[in-house]
């Protein structure tokens, strides 16, 4: 059972669980009860979280102090596997993962072709919803780190729904052969994979060596969209010299720009408050002139009247009008004032991310007639 | 064949014109369609090719003039457009659309006088009447061509630009394609019915399917102020379509659907190519009042005891019809206790105008742990409130307010560039995960 492909209730030793530390800081971990989760804040032992729902909060006394440090523990699902998983290349992040698969309508029906893995980012968000993945990488260290996270995560297997096959596309094309580096395992008389894929995607420096290879995996009777994934615009141009030559057609290149915004809070302050504020300010102001004044005409008349001005001082400290907590630190939401909910942007946005060009295609544009007429007199028939 | 593959008759298609509009129509056997100033074909010519195939319309003189109503369009002939011999054929040679292969142009507009129609050396007249007459779009684009007086003096930039202007005008093709969720958004969308969409977008919905990790076998809670198009999103996602009438899905899944009037609007799934009985099975409705006040078990058991199949049989016409229609309220009501008070559900997807700190804060006590909760709203100060609302309460996990938006480029070598205008829409998401808080931990 893969906790990526289907909804647990609790957590079970062996499970891979993602530990949410922050938002930018979410740690997998393979549960193990001999095991302890350390963070800055303190110890978490992994038994605290065997036979607990997913989704719990795991809280702790941190030694010595007296604080307590918490962390949640969460079931993966392929977003919150891009926020955490180790980089091994750039990855697909989920604005554009996510259109390109609403845009290529990708559905349990859907037949994936992928390349080149690299980190499997998006290959994890394609296994979540296609009826079948194949993924290609041609750098064999990533291709065996990949297989090996794939079978961890149990995506590769024979009831499951990924293949990744060890290849060059642009040099030897898409088509997997028994005796080719690959996680498929052979029937007794398979000689190769029947791919038929009806959606690709290639995020490769040189996508226009691999499409010419596409012929030999699209599926041939229905509509088949690609997409492909590049960061500069000579690479798109390239791309559409390409898909032309080679049949494919509603060409559409796109940028997605996706935004974080942080929830806040502005003090709301009145103009009116502002002009109390100085009005008091000056205020207070005369009030000293003149007390410094009474005080140099008693000091000059020799009039002692020195425990009057001692008792004036507090009280009109006290009376200052602040109604923005100038000098004191002020929490945002303090309840004291009044405040505006705002929102700020991500102090840093991920600009360009590459190109997306969109191509479609149908092979064969035939029907069968007999079939059409059979059906057109069954049912008069009726 | 497969109708999530092939056209096939009874289904929905949406069908994409020259000048961009779009159209949802239903292949109805032996019926024809009407497609304005672009022409008529009969259904029976198109049914059996794949979905997303181009068809053009054609007249070669022999079609009968309509004597009761000389306005209405005839019906012409189809054959295909085959884009991949003009493309692969073609274009292999010359960058240029086959049309303009063989006409002279200019390296600047410098010699061109603008004397508006005059330089078309056929009449208004004669265009029409070889539109009558015979003549594909592409027939009569190149004769304006031939009379063109001036045409030679336009830079190939401008030439292009005429053809497809003049494609747009004169061609009598259309794409037949699957009505996806996407497609219906687009062309409710075109159609300006964008409050009632809530001003969604195509990059939103599918961010938020993803966030929401949206698949078959979940069992989702859903509001959906659109009349079914969020459903039809989930629907579409989790299932992919059901390949004949009646089939079966490939995995399980159910869509609970909270609504807010007395009877649930989801009328945009009657478009859909899902059969009533598939919605059925795998769509539940619960009024909100019902959800959140559900009838006790003890009440229910109380006011009905269904009887034994063979004490059934024997009933009398009249009593046995009275039965049934107890039957169905009984197990109606056992299905709003199981939906209201046990389920837990695998994500909360709301897309909705009622205030919703309170409605995400409620609906979510039935959402599992570690499940994601999306909403999508049109404005970000409703989604801001809620995240405020969210953050101060301990069973959510990080509610981030995101936006995602396409920008279109136009798309020919060496011309690449964003569209000048694009749709300002597109609303805005809420992503936040259920958690369950701990206890202060005891020294
Ligand atoms: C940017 S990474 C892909 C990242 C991936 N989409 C993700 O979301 O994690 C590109 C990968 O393509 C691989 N690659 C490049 N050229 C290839 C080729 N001709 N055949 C197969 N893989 C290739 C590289 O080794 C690299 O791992």
């Amino acid at each position: 059972m893969s906790v990526f492909s289907e909804y647990k209730d609790c957590i079970a030793e062996g499970d891979l669980v993602l530990v949410w530390i922050s938002r930018d800081n979410i740690k997998p971990i393979k549960v193990d009860s001999n095991e302890v989760f350390n963070t800055r804040y303190g110890s978490f032992p992994h038994e605290m979280m065997i036979g607990k729902p997913y989704g719990s909060q795991i809280a702790i006394r941190t030694k010595g102090t007296n604080k307590f440090a918490f962390i949640h523990v969460l079931q993966p699902t392929p977003e919150l596997w891009t926020l955490s998983l180790p980089h091994r290349t750039q990855i697909v992040y989920t604005p554009d993962s996510s259109y390109i698969m609403e845009r290529l309508n990708c559905s349990p029906r859907t037949r994936a072709v992928e390349a080149g893995t690299g980190s499997g980012s998006f290959s994890h968000a394609f296994a979540r919803t296609v009826g079948h993945l194949y993924s290609y990488e041609f750098h064999q260290p990533r291709y065996e780190e990949a297989l090996r996270e794939f079978k961890e995560h149990g995506l590769v297997d024979i009831d499951k729904n990924v293949t990744i096959t060890h290849r060059d596309v642009c040099r030897d094309g898409f088509r997997i052969r028994n005796g080719d580096v690959t996680s498929h395992l052979f029937g007794e008389n398979e000689t190769e994979v029947a791919v038929g894929a009806d959606v690709v995607f290639l995020d490769l420096p040189a996508p226009w060596d691999a499409i010419p290879h596409l012929e030999d995996v699209i599926s041939k009777d229905e509509k088949v969209g690609l997409c492909c994934f590049s960061p500069c615009i000579e690479q798109v141009d390239k791309t559409i010299e390409v898909l032309n030559r080679y049949g494919w057609s509603d060409l559409q290149m796109v940028e997605i720009q996706g935004k974080q915004f942080e929830s806040r809070r502005q003090m709301v302050r009145t103009l009116d408050d502002a002009i109390e504020r100085l009005r008091d300010v000056k205020r207070r102001k005369n009030e000293g002139l003149e007390r410094r004044k009474r005080m140099c005409d008693s000091l000059l008349n020799d009039q002692p009247e020195a425990d009057e001005t001692v008792e004036k001082r507090p009280i009109t400290e006290k009376t200052k009008f602040n109604p923005f907590g100038k000098g004191a630190r002020v929490k945002e939401g303090d309840a004291n004032y009044k405040w505006k909910q705002v929102t700020k942007v991500e102090p840093e946005i991920k600009s360009h991310t590459s190109y997306l060009t969109f191509a479609f295609k149908v092979a064969n544009q035939i029907r069968n007639e007999e079939a059409i007429q059979r059906i057109l007199e069954s049912s008069e028939s009726k | 064949m497969d109708p999530l593959k092939q056209l096939a008759f009874d289904q929905h298609v949406i069908l994409r014109l020259p000048s961009g509009n779009r159209k949802i129509v239903q292949l109805k056997p032996n019926s024809s369609i009407s497609l304005g100033k672009f022409g008529a074909f009969h259904v029976n010519d198109i049914v059996g090719y794949p979905l997303g195939t181009t068809f053009e319309i054609y007249y070669d003189g022999t079609h009968e003039p309509d004597l009761k109503n000389q306005n209405r369009i005839p019906v012409g002939k189809i054959r295909l457009l085959s884009r991949t011999e003009n493309e692969t054929g073609e274009r292999e040679q010359s960058p240029l659309p086959a049309e303009l292969a063989n006409v002279l142009s200019s390296a600047n507009n410098q010699k061109l006088v603008n004397l508006g129609n005059d330089v078309q050396g056929l009449s208004m007249a004669q265009i029409e009447d070889l539109k009558n007459q015979t003549a594909s779009g592409e027939e009569i684009i190149a004769k304006m061509i031939e009379n063109h007086g001036s045409f030679d003096k336009k830079t190939v930039y401008s030439q292009e630009k005429y053809l497809k202007r003049k494609k747009q005008k004169f061609s009598k093709f259309f794409t037949a394609e699957y009505l996806s969720s996407s497609a219906m958004l687009q062309f409710l969308l075109e159609k300006g019915d964008v409050q009632r969409v809530m001003d969604m977008s195509q990059e939103s919905l599918g961010m938020l399917l993803n966030l929401a990790n949206i698949r078959s076998n979940g069992t989702y809670l859903c509001v959906d102020e659109t009349g079914g198009l969020l459903v039809y999103f989930l629907l579409e996602r989790m299932f992919g379509g059901a390949s004949e009438a009646g089939a079966t899905a490939i995995g399980g899944g159910t869509i609970v659907v909270v609504h807010e009037n007395e009877h649930p609007n989801l009328d945009l799934l009657k478009f859909s190519n899902y059969p009533e009985s598939f919605l059925k099975d795998h769509i539940k409705t619960v009024s909100l009042l019902d959800f959140f006040e559900p009838p006790s078990s003890q009440q229910v058991e109380a006011a009905f005891t269904p009887l034994p199949k063979d004490q059934v049989r024997s009933l009398k016409a009249g009593k046995k019809n009275a039965y049934y229609r107890r039957l169905k309220w009984y197990n109606n009501q056992r299905q709003i206790i199981t939906l209201a008070n046990e389920t837990e559900y695998d994500a909360l997807v709301i897309a909705s105008t009622l205030h919703l700190p309170q409605l995400v804060q409620r609906l979510s006590t039935r959402v599992h742990g570690s499940r994601p909760v999306v909403c999508y709203s049109q404005y970000k100060e409703t989604l801001l409130e809620l995240a405020h609302a969210l953050y101060d309460d301990l069973r959510f996990l990080a509610p981030t307010i995101l936006e995602t938006r396409c920008r279109p480029y136009q798309t020919v070598r060496g011309k690449l560039h964003p569209l000048m205008t694009m749709h300002g829409g597109g609303g805005y998401l809420l992503w936040a995960h259920r958690v369950i808080p701990a206890a202060e931990p005891a020294i």
